[in-house]
């Protein structure tokens, strides 16, 4: 694993991170070892993220980078899968009537650093959304993101539809800065967040 | 001081309000804990009006405001112009809003639509003319109607007579912009209509004893151009791919933030400013970030106004908590700091000398909570708060959700009223 790559995308030096993949590439490197050295880096910029020492800024450089490594490197994959399989199907989106995107893409993006095979369906996402995606992809966790207040409604809504489609069995957990467990009772979800790792954890215990 | 009211004799019960908010400010303990809201559209919903009935009836949101002080008698109406005029924003095609009764639900709330108004690659434009890239470039961005602006030549064409005869004259006779024209005739006519109806609301509060709690409001300049110009991702990028261009940007909007705010309070004479700020608070980035990028600027702001006499009121949206040693540089009693998510004690404990608390019951509890809930709620702000006087009570997030339930807004202010006595 190449070191100098993953400091450089650590230390959130892009132009060095891109010039150090060509270089490794150039090398004879397998450009498979190079997303998994990515991986690594962006880990660290998870956890340094979970512990407070990195932060949004951090987190969209990063996805940055990542996007330009695995575009300059796609031709060079082939047809050959990444290494490991998604831990699971995470569906996610912000509820109807609300438009807020930004947590939800740091939560979505957390996931993916984290093994989640995301399903994104954007914002002001209606309660039928929700359960017709869950049911074509078998998903078996939803994330209900929600800036305002006015969220706590189509939350409550979305997680009796969810119900009402026999899916009782899927996990919910609605994230937002305005939600605690008394909205989580209110809602009936099975769980919180006010930050993007609870959503992770959540999603790690419940696959 | 009023509005548009150059005869009105202030009433002792209008100056005893006053009174009580300006003591609560200035850390001197009034005769009762003030109670002053930011509610925007929970008081139009109280008063049983939807959301979009509130953005396009402007009698009936005026009246609503009205008879919501008479059921509450709070100490301030809340703020003015803060419902936005659905017909204007109409007329003017802006892109930057969804709202409801146009197209979000009619008991949604309006919302912004952030995005990369200005291109990570225009810094330099709009840094070498601010001025003639805001004509051409941003407000055809924002505003549908505002288009043909972007037909225009370089303003600076327009310095002379010729060119304004023979450009100018010419460029106002074509179709775009001769409909454009026609239309921004319309949006100053239904504009004045909103004003005026506002003016008048705010002179009928004041004589029935309510001061209004602000017409002014102005952004930290990091938010400016986060909000307006380059969105959260692009000015987050911003911060590492481009920091110097970022740091003039802000230099930029400055004094706009400064002197927008200094203008209005001279024609309303009203000289509270509310200051909502956004990405400033913990999580949205580092202590030194905020540090190097967010509170030089925004301190500047703060400075200015309160040498103009003026009393800042930021809204510290988010959990604030790390960034009160910042705040802690103010002087004291002259800003008052409405809370959202923080650690009370903490604010006690570092700014207690410093700030007014204005908040923070929260609005889960006003939404789903109990009556009993949020009084105890309150009787835990007096607790910690009140005893240097420096206790203003409000919700927490943008004052009162428009969904609270209406009993748990009628329990907060019973509350004031009954454990709130100095």
């Amino acid at each position: 694993m190449s070191q100098s790559l993953v400091n450089a995308i650590i230390a959130m030096r892009e132009e060095d991170a891109l010039k150090i993949t060509k270089e490794l590439i150039e090398q004879g490197t397998d450009p498979f070892e190079v997303l998994a050295t990515c991986g690594t880096a962006m880990e660290t910029i998870g956890d340094r993220f979970e512990k407070g020492e990195a932060f949004i800024p951090e987190l969209i450089l990063a996805g940055e980078m990542l996007k330009q490594i695995t575009d300059f490197l796609k031709p060079l994959l082939g047809d050959g899968k990444q290494a490991g399989d998604a831990l699971g199907t995470f569906v996610l989106g912000t509820v109807e009537g609300d438009i807020h995107d930004i947590a939800k893409d740091i939560v979505a993006f957390v996931l993916e650093i984290n093994g989640f095979n995301v399903v994104d369906l954007g914002v002001d996402v209606p309660p039928a959304k929700f359960v017709e995606t869950v049911k074509e992809t078998g998903a078996k966790i939803v994330g209900l993101s929600g800036f305002l207040t006015m969220a706590y409604e189509p939350m409550k809504l979305t997680v009796e539809a969810l119900k009402d489609a026999g899916l009782d069995d899927v996990k919910v957990i609605i994230g937002g800065g305005q939600v605690d467990d008394q909205i989580r009772e209110y809602t009936g979800a099975d769980a919180f967040g006010t930050d993007a790792m609870t959503a992770v954890k959540y999603a790690k215990q419940w696959n | 001081m009023t509005e548009n009211t150059p005869t009105f004799t202030p009433s002792p019960e209008f100056l005893a309000r006053e009174k009580r908010f300006n003591d609560a400010v200035s850390l001197t303990k009034p005769d009762r804990v003030p109670i002053v809201s930011l509610a925007g559209v929970f008081i139009p919903r109280y008063m049983g009006m939807t959301s979009a009935e509130a953005l396009y009836d402007y009698e009936r949101m005026n009246q609503a405001w009205k008879d919501a002080m008479v059921k509450l008698n709070w100490d301030m109406a809340p703020l003015a112009f803060v419902v936005f005029p659905g017909p204007v924003m109409e007329l003017l095609g802006l892109k930057t809003f969804k709202w409801p009764g146009f197209d979000l639900g009619e008991n949604a709330t309006y919302q912004f639509v952030e995005d990369e108004y200005m291109l990570a690659d225009e810094y330099d434009e709009f840094l070498a003319d601010p001025g003639d890239f805001t004509i051409r470039k941003l407000m055809p961005r924002m505003s549908k109607t505002l288009e043909p602006l972007g037909m225009l030549p370089p303003i600076n064409w327009f310095s002379s007579g010729y060119t304004i005869l023979n450009l100018g004259a010419m460029l106002a006779g074509v179709p775009p912009i001769s409909n454009m024209l026609e239309t921004l005739v319309k949006v100053g006519q239904e504009m004045t209509k909103f004003t005026t109806g506002q003016a008048k609301m705010v002179g009928e509060l004041a004589e029935m004893g309510y001061p209004t709690l602000a017409s002014a409001f102005t952004e930290a300049p990091f938010d400016w151009i986060s909000d307006m110009f380059r969105g959260m991702k692009g000015v987050m990028l911003d911060m590492y791919r481009c920091p110097d261009k970022l740091k003039a940007a802000i230099d930029v909007m400055t004094p706009f933030c400064i002197q927008s705010a200094l203008m209005v309070a001279q024609q309303t004479g009203n000289k509270r400013i509310f200051i909502p700020l956004h990405r400033g608070s913990a999580g949205f980035m580092s202590d030194e970030q905020y540090a190097e990028f967010y509170w030089p600027s925004l301190k500047k702001v703060f400075m200015a106004l309160i040498e103009a006499g003026l009393t800042p009121m930021p809204f510290l949206e988010g959990d604030y908590t790390p960034r009160l040693k910042y705040l802690a540089e103010l002087p004291p009693g002259k800003v008052l700091g409405h809370f959202d998510i923080v650690d009370k004690q903490k604010v006690k404990e570092i700014l207690g000398d410093t700030m007014c608390f204005w908040g923070n019951v929260p609005a889960q509890l006003l939404v789903t909570g109990t009556t009993e809930q949020v009084k105890d709620y309150v009787k835990e702000l007096i607790d910690i708060f009140g005893d240097n006087g420096g206790l203003i009570v409000d919700g927490a997030v943008d004052g009162i959700p428009p969904e609270s339930k209406p009993e748990n807004v009628e329990a907060m202010t019973e509350a004031v009223f009954e454990y709130g006595v100095y």
